[in-house]
């Protein structure tokens, strides 16, 4: 019964796509296919590979990840989030302890600093997740299991009528497998 | 097809082992082989960690009933073995960050092979080190007071403590530490999860990979990501241990006060990081048949490492003695006449011995290339690195300013229940981590790989 619930879970119902996946093994092929794919007007095309290819990289004029930014504003909350900690707990109950100022900057440093790099790592991960649309709960393209071995997948969506001329594309362009989803 | 890649470019020179070539797809089979139903060995060693632990378990709730008279603490020496684990496996967990991310930085790529066991490390290692402060409490209930948070009236914690610091410090370093460990793990995981054949194991890697499907907008932000965690996490590991060595420091006793303690503090961290990450390395590549993944140029990389450090130790200990010669301080000066030639002249030659003098060895490269001795010194390296600890905290703390305060401290059995159960502890993540997990990390091995092309270029 467990087993027969995972399975439920493990395996949903595959959704219905619309569009063409082309698979290659040729990160060469893969790449002349991405601009010659993206030269005839797709430029909402998916590439599956089982580590990034600058060559594709390039080919599909992809930016630096936004992640950054997240991250920077997560470092710069944490720093002073982790100040005003300070600032605040001292004045709220202001003893003083062994001689030593109240309001000392030195072990405020080290807490600052701590609260930095925990802040910017979370953000960072939360960036990386939402941008990287992860968890990915629902398949937004077909998948195969040779993605993450060593085959390239490319994934044009498209309506029936423009799936033949996508097909004949990538077969020019020397794809192993070309599976049409109409 | 495969020619292009039947050669392991990981191999830079000879191996012990006859090459086998590797291709994308066999770099899968063979990580992801280790991962499964374990054989009688895994279960000996892993009953054999259990008992061990439920000793120390034991060990600790007399601790906590009987209170700390079961140990061998009595004023001025409270902080003893309990400090000296948690320096201990606070040091082993920095190696993993150093190798997986300040290599990572430097683009070093021989660490592509080895930094998953280092960073499984780290994550098991800041897990084992946390239970100490933790325990020394004495009253672990109330370990929350150690976090700011409101309360009715209005009372904080003392943050002009160093040991408030590593609060905040350890706990940093355990959280992005694990997130850097996951998030790596990612792809391997959704790999392992394509091949899983049991339900559970199925649903396991399916948590674990969050869904991966290779997308080039998913490995974008994730190589945008994992460089901001290998920026953030470089600073973080030099800062902890500093932080570590500032509860010391910040203390006026003598053999503790200096501004030496951070930098000293670190290469120590590093030294017994990478002499445990051999130690694991040397089994798990002969253990699994792995050689030609973890390549014996690997093992030799990692035995520099350890050279190098172990210089920095070196002399760390003698800068220490010198100023120590040098400096105005009396006490200063018979603190380390004491630690050389007191009550723990035997802990004080094994530390110098293992630390300093065994691992010159490593200046031979014969040695650095053979398993056996990397082995032996690792062992030596690490015990050599808890007794470094020992040797800072127990000497100082009973040869202080007073002299009606000396005393002398005994170990208990009860403490030395703690310290083996602290290898249990760490070893139990860790067996486990190597059947569940894939223990190499699949996508940066591949990426060293020449990748399949049509157009030779």
């Amino acid at each position: 019964m467990i087993n027969k619930l995972l399975d439920g879970l493990l395996n949903p119902p595959t959704p219905k796509f619309h569009g063409v996946m082309g698979i290659w093994y040729y990160v060469d092929d893969a790449t002349d296919a991405v601009t010659a794919l993206r030269g005839a007007g797709h430029k909402n095309l998916n590439v599956f590979s089982p580590v990034p290819h600058h060559e594709i990289e390039h080919a599909l004029e992809q930016g630096p990840s936004l992640v950054r930014w997240v991250t920077a504003v997560g470092g710069f909350l944490g720093v002073t989030g982790g100040f005003a900690l300070c600032f605040y707990s001292m004045g709220s109950w202001p003893l003083v302890i062994g001689g030593k100022e109240l309001f000392s900057v030195p072990p405020m440093t080290v807490l600052g600093y701590e609260s930095m790099i925990l802040v910017a790592g979370l953000s960072n991960l939360l960036g990386m997740l939402a941008l990287g649309r992860l968890p990915q709960l629902k398949q937004v393209a077909p998948y195969d299991p040779r993605f993450q071995e060593d085959r390239i997948g490319i994934w044009v969506p498209c309506s029936a009528a423009e799936a033949a001329k996508i097909e004949a594309l990538m077969k020019g362009h020397a794809a192993e497998e070309v599976q049409v989803h109409a | 097809m495969s020619s292009a890649i039947s050669k392991n470019i990981a191999v830079d020179g000879v191996n012990d082992v006859p090459d086998r070539p590797v291709t994308q797809k066999t770099l899968n089979d063979d990580v992801l082989s280790m991962v499964g139903w374990p054989g009688k060995v895994w279960w000996a060693l892993f009953l054999f960690d259990l008992i061990v632990l439920a000793v120390a378990l034991a060990a600790v709730r007399n601790l906590i009933v009987q209170g700390w008279g079961v140990s061998g603490f009595m004023r001025p020496v409270m902080w003893a073995v309990d400090i000296t684990n948690f320096v201990f496996w606070v040091g082993i967990a920095h190696c993993g960050t150093l190798v997986s991310a300040v290599l990572f930085l430097f683009r070093s790529h021989f660490r592509r092979a080895v930094y998953r066991i280092a960073e499984a490390m780290t994550v098991f290692g800041v897990l084992t080190a946390a239970m100490f402060p933790a325990i020394h409490t004495g009253r672990p209930w109330f370990d929350y007071w150690l976090f700011p948070y409101p309360n009715q009236r209005q009372l904080w914690t003392n943050i002009r403590s160093p040991l408030e610091w590593d609060v905040f410090a350890v706990n940093t370093y355990l959280t992005v530490s694990s997130i850097f460990f996951l998030v790596g793990l990612i792809p391997d995981c959704a790999a392992a999860r394509d091949r899983a054949k049991h339900p559970v194991l199925k649903l396991i890697y399916t948590i674990f990979s969050f869904g991966w499907t290779g997308a080039n907008y998913q490995w974008k932000h994730f190589y945008g990501a994992y460089l901001f965690f290998a920026a953030l996490a470089t600073p973080l590991v030099f800062s902890v241990h500093s932080v570590v060595s500032w509860d010391f420091a910040m203390a006026q006793t003598p053999g503790w006060h200096s501004t030496l303690f951070a930098p000293y503090f670190v290469a120590g961290a590093i030294f017994s990081g990478v002499g445990m990450v051999i130690f694991l390395l040397v089994i798990i590549r002969k253990g699994f048949n792995l050689q030609h993944l973890v390549t014996i140029d690997h093992m030799e990389k990692l035995a520099k490492l350890v050279l190098l450090t172990s210089c920095m130790v070196g002399y760390s200990y003698l800068t220490e003695f010198f100023m120590a010669w040098y400096g105005p301080s009396k006490a200063e000066r018979d603190v380390f006449w004491f630690r050389a030639t007191g009550h723990y002249w035997w802990a004080f030659w094994i530390m110098f011995s293992c630390n300093v003098i065994f691992p010159m060895s490593l200046w031979f490269k014969p040695v650095r290339r053979n398993m056996t001795a990397l082995l032996v010194l690792s062992i030596l390296v690490n015990i050599g690195m808890w007794f470094e600890r020992f040797v800072i905290i127990v000497t100082s703390l009973t040869r202080t300013f007073n002299p009606a305060n000396w005393f002398y401290y005994k170990i208990s059995i009860t403490e030395l229940a703690l310290i083996v159960g602290s290898f249990a502890w760490f070893f139990m993540f860790f067996l486990v981590f190597v059947r569940v997990l894939p223990a190499f990390s699949i996508s940066e091995i591949k990426e060293t790989l020449p990748m399949p092309k049509r157009r030779a270029h």
